[in-house]
């Protein structure tokens, strides 16, 4: 297969334009300049003509035509004059009976007179009304259509029915040369080619260039061998420019290609936009199948009307698509606009998503969270590539055709992401989207099986398949995925920006309410305060109270009196305890945490310090395993949390040897490496927790044991401690088994220093 | 009462500013157990207390409502409240010189912050605890009215 790949492209070399042959249905001659004499001929001429090349070559032509006609093929030369192709000649042959030939007369680019005759068969004779009448009705026809895949499907349909071949079929050349089959009508009991791919390598440049000189090329037999030409001393026949020539054989290189193809008779009409190669119309016959010149002008005159028709057409499928497009990006952006979560909401019309940009995967990227789409690459494979990504932006916008000959490791999923449309929403947030198509050799229905080069047919006849240039195309397509539209980039770059819209204004509304909250903080703020100071007050007047009524009445008052206000004086304290700890713990929610480099080393040296005095009377070992990071953070509510879960850790032992342990597990970064989380734990050998009771200890008021054991207190410890871990955006769970001890572990995080 | 022999060792005036009752009533019993025979005047509210200082309603006379040599001075207070009442003392000159001490339930660092700013004298928090109360009006009364040397104007 690469063998006949390198055939191909060695035909880029080959002179296709001088071949110095010509295909033997007809013949042709080259003329002097003044007297009309032969001076090449083709080596057929005694086949077409009945007159051996030697006895024409050096002898005038009226020694064979009449006069008026020399006269006709003179004036067809002239620019000026009205005669055309072709000429009607009659020869008599030397049997003495008379051949009829269409003359067609061209100056060739090398100079030379070429005159070539075809021979008119008396059954191809078509009446010239019949033609024009045929015509005129394709014309009306071909005006009504509306897109361009209605005018293919028209002009192949009509084509086949003007010259009858068993295959019609139109080819359109993307920007890299490769061509695609648009439209197609055939011979029901054909094999439909209709979608395949050809690659750009099947036709060579030079044969593109003659396509564009010459709107018609036919091939009645391919496996007609071709005639040379021979010429008297001093001509050049090699030499010849047969650009023009309708008679021009073919390449070697183009037989074989069709005969690959089990295509025995072709027919190509040119569709030109632009002076350039737009497509063909491509007829094939698997018999030979001569045309007569006169279906050939109609073939020739459709293929040049289409053309002029293909940038109307095209501007409107063009636009069906692109207003297609548009429809789905304004459904989408509605649908965004309502979303609280705009991100969901991307998730959650997945075809639409994928439509807008004729895509087959996506990702929708915020932070850590990655939703998958479609056929994408697996999530740890977007995480990497979303590492990568973010430098490869402009205005917000990453397209590529080709992943895998950027970033190698998307090698690894070519298949499904050889194209990457990317887009970025917010890259401080680390919102992306991602759009994916797979490699090109994926998608494309190929022209025959590449895995499969023969094919057997109905008959049991082997066939070879179409496809034999696979190979050398499938190395120029290889890593890469269809190129993405200009309509559909366009559609990604306005997605954005309404998206950012969407935000922004989600935005406004997010500090509308972050202002509200505010206030209503400050509300909150004052009324915890005078809520505090209202419920203080009469309370204060009851323990005061109580007090003057000790004082003044101790000598009435029995010893269960005095007792009894105790108990309420008492009371008073702790209710006065539970209003302060509630409205610290309220201001803890409220106040800013002021963050400032800590070592917890120093810090937690500093709390057993003062927990050591405030217990003389128990013997604690304090453990440090590891040493402690460095973290920024709130000092004094750092303080606080470890004078609350050290406190306790002494507080809740009936240990004689009690034993508390202030380590480090782990420091990792988190938040797409923005935060690093650090991860700490108290142990100690306490009394512990029964395991019904491992999350309702963190409740504020909440505690496991009754007022006069384990020292009291208010029952909010733990709770202030989780809302500073809270504050430190962390975490904080208790592991423990009753009577052995406890661990509580919490994480804090603090932002990666720039 | 004061007899004018002793007229040269007439305490000046303390004003109270206290809406509760109960608060006012513990206060007393504590200026009572003292043996420094101080005066004082009681003010329910902020305005009450503009008005005592500025001579205006039923304060026109002078008389009526001699300058007082200490303020003691609650926060929260019906009407006006007590940071309002020691914003204008201490923006007005006449009257910044007169010391005040607020004597309040908010341990609000907020509140302490702001007042200590506006110029007050002192703050002090009402206890919830008997003995305490009792150490801290007796500690008050003793500093200012018998260490501490007032504004001469206060007599």
């Amino acid at each position: 297969m690469m063998n006949q790949a390198l055939t191909v492209i060695n035909e880029e070399r080959e002179p296709i334009h001088t071949p110095g042959s010509i295909q033997p249905h007809g013949l042709l001659c080259v003329l002097s300049e003044l007297d009309f004499r032969i001076t090449q001929v083709s080596l057929n001429a005694k086949d077409i003509f009945g007159i051996t090349p030697e006895n024409l070559l050096d002898r005038p032509l009226a020694d064979f035509i009449e006069g008026d006609r020399i006269a006709e093929i003179r004036a067809c030369l002239d620019p000026d004059s009205e005669q055309t192709n072709p000429i009607n000649l009659s020869v008599t042959v030397d049997e003495g009976s008379t051949q009829f030939f269409n003359g067609i007369v061209h100056r060739a680019i090398s100079g030379e007179i070429v005159l070539e005759l075809e021979l008119i068969a008396a059954t191809a004779k078509r009446d010239f009304t019949q033609s024009y009448r045929h015509l005129k009705d394709t014309l009306a026809k071909i005006q009504v259509t509306k897109t361009l895949s209605e005018l293919c499907d028209l002009i192949v349909k009509e084509v086949r029915q003007i010259t009858g071949f068993d295959r019609v079929m139109v080819y359109r050349f993307n920007e890299t040369g490769d061509g695609t089959v648009i439209a197609e009508d055939r011979k029901p009991n054909l094999e439909p080619f209709l979608g395949l791919y050809y690659p750009d390598t099947d036709i060579p440049q030079r044969a593109k260039h003659l396509y564009l000189l010459n709107w018609l090329r036919l091939l009645p037999d391919v496996n007609h061998p071709p005639s040379l030409l021979t010429g008297l001393p001093g001509t050049e026949p090699a030499d010849l420019d047969m650009s023009h020539c309708v008679l021009r054989s073919l390449s070697p290189c183009h037989i074989e290609y069709l005969q690959n193809m089990g295509v025995v008779a072709s027919m190509s009409i040119s569709l030109i936009q632009e002076q350039r190669l737009w497509g063909m119309i491509a007829c094939h016959h698997n018999t030979p199948k001569f045309v007569p010149y006169e279906i050939r002008t109609i073939c020739e005159f459709l293929g040049q009307l289409m053309s002029t028709e293909l940038s109307v057409k095209e501007a409107t499928q063009n636009l069906d698509y692109k207003l297609r497009l548009k429809a789905t990006e304004v459904q989408f952006v509605n649908r965004l606009t309502n979303a609280t979560d705009f991100l969901q909401a991307l998730e959650d019309s997945p075809d639409d998503l994928l439509a807008l940009t004729g895509a087959q995967g996506a990702a929708v990227c915020e932070g850590d969270r990655i939703a998958l789409i479609g056929s994408t690459p697996d999530k740890e494979e977007v995480i990497d590539l979303l590492g990568w990504l973010p430098d490869r932006f402009e205005n917000d916008l990453f397209v590529t055709d080709s992943l895998p000959s950027l970033y190698p490791n998307a090698k690894a999923y070519k298949k499904v992401a050889s194209g990457l449309l990317a887009m970025a929403i917010s890259r401080t947030q680390h919102r992306y989207v991602l759009w994916f198509r797979p490699e090109f050799l994926q998608t494309v229905t190929w022209a025959g099986n590449p895995d499969n080069p023969t094919r057997i047919e109905a008959d049991g006849s082997v066939t070879i398949s179409p496809r034999q240039s696979f190979a050398a195309w499938q190395e120029t397509v290889r890593l890469k995925s269809l190129n993405w539209l200009q309509c559909e980039i366009e559609v990604a770059i306005e997605l954005r920006s309404l998206i950012v819209d969407v935000i922004l204004a989600q935005t406004d509304e997010m500090a509308r309410v972050n202002l509200e909250l505010t206030r209503s903080n400050i509300e909150l703020d004052s009324f915890a305060y005078i809520a505090s100071h209202d419920l203080k007050e009469p309370l204060r007047g009851i323990h005061n109270y109580s007090n003057f009524l000790m004082e003044d009445y101790a000598d009435v008052l029995p010893e269960d009196g005095v007792t009894k206000l105790q108990t309420v004086v008492r009371l008073t304290q702790r209710m006065d305890d539970l209003i302060s700890s509630l409205m610290h713990y309220s201001q803890l929610g409220r106040s800013e945490v002021v963050r400032q480099s800590v070592d917890l080393n120093v810090l937690v040296q500093q709390t057993i310090a003062t927990l050591k005095i405030s217990h003389p009377q128990h013997q604690i070992e304090f453990r440090l395993p590891q040493p402690l990071p460095t973290i920024c953070c709130d000092r004094s509510q750092m303080s606080e949390l470890f004078t609350n879960l050290i406190g306790n850790a002494i507080k809740y032992n009936d240990n004689a040897e009690k034993w508390v342990e202030i380590g480090s597990v782990e420091s990792k970064p988190v938040r797409n490496g923005t935060q690093i989380s650090h991860t700490l734990y108290i142990r100690d050998n306490s009394i512990g927790i029964p395991p019904e009771h491992l999350e309702r200890i963190f409740e504020i008021f909440k505690r496991l044991h009754p007022q006069d054991q384990y020292g009291g207190g208010t029952g909010a410890g733990l709770t202030i401690v989780r809302k500073i871990v809270e504050r430190h955006e962390g975490k904080i769970w208790v592991e423990s088994t009753p009577g052995e001890g406890s661990t509580f572990y919490f994480t804090l995080s603090e932002a990666v220093k720039p | 009462m004061i007899a004018p022999s002793v007229i040269s060792n007439v305490q000046p005036l303390l004003l109270v500013v206290e809406d509760s009752n109960e608060d006012f009533e513990a206060f007393q019993r504590f200026l009572r157990q003292s043996p420094l025979a101080i005066p004082v005047y009681r003010c329910l509210n902020g305005d009450q207390a503009l008005a005592f200082l500025y001579h205006t309603d039923r304060y026109t006379d002078p008389e009526s409502a001699p300058r007082p040599g200490l303020i003691l001075l609650d926060l929260n207070l019906p009407g006006t409240d007590g940071r309002e009442v020691l914003r204008q003392i201490k923006q007005d000159d006449a009257l910044k010189s007169v010391p005040v001490v607020i004597f309040t339930t908010s341990n609000n660092p907020k509140d302490i912050e702001a007042c200590y700013r506006q110029g007050v004298n002192g703050y002090m928090i009402k206890p919830m605890d008997f003995k305490l109360l009792k150490r801290s009006i007796q500690t008050l009364l003793d500093f200012w009215f018998d260490v501490a040397i007032l504004p001469r104007n206060s007599l």
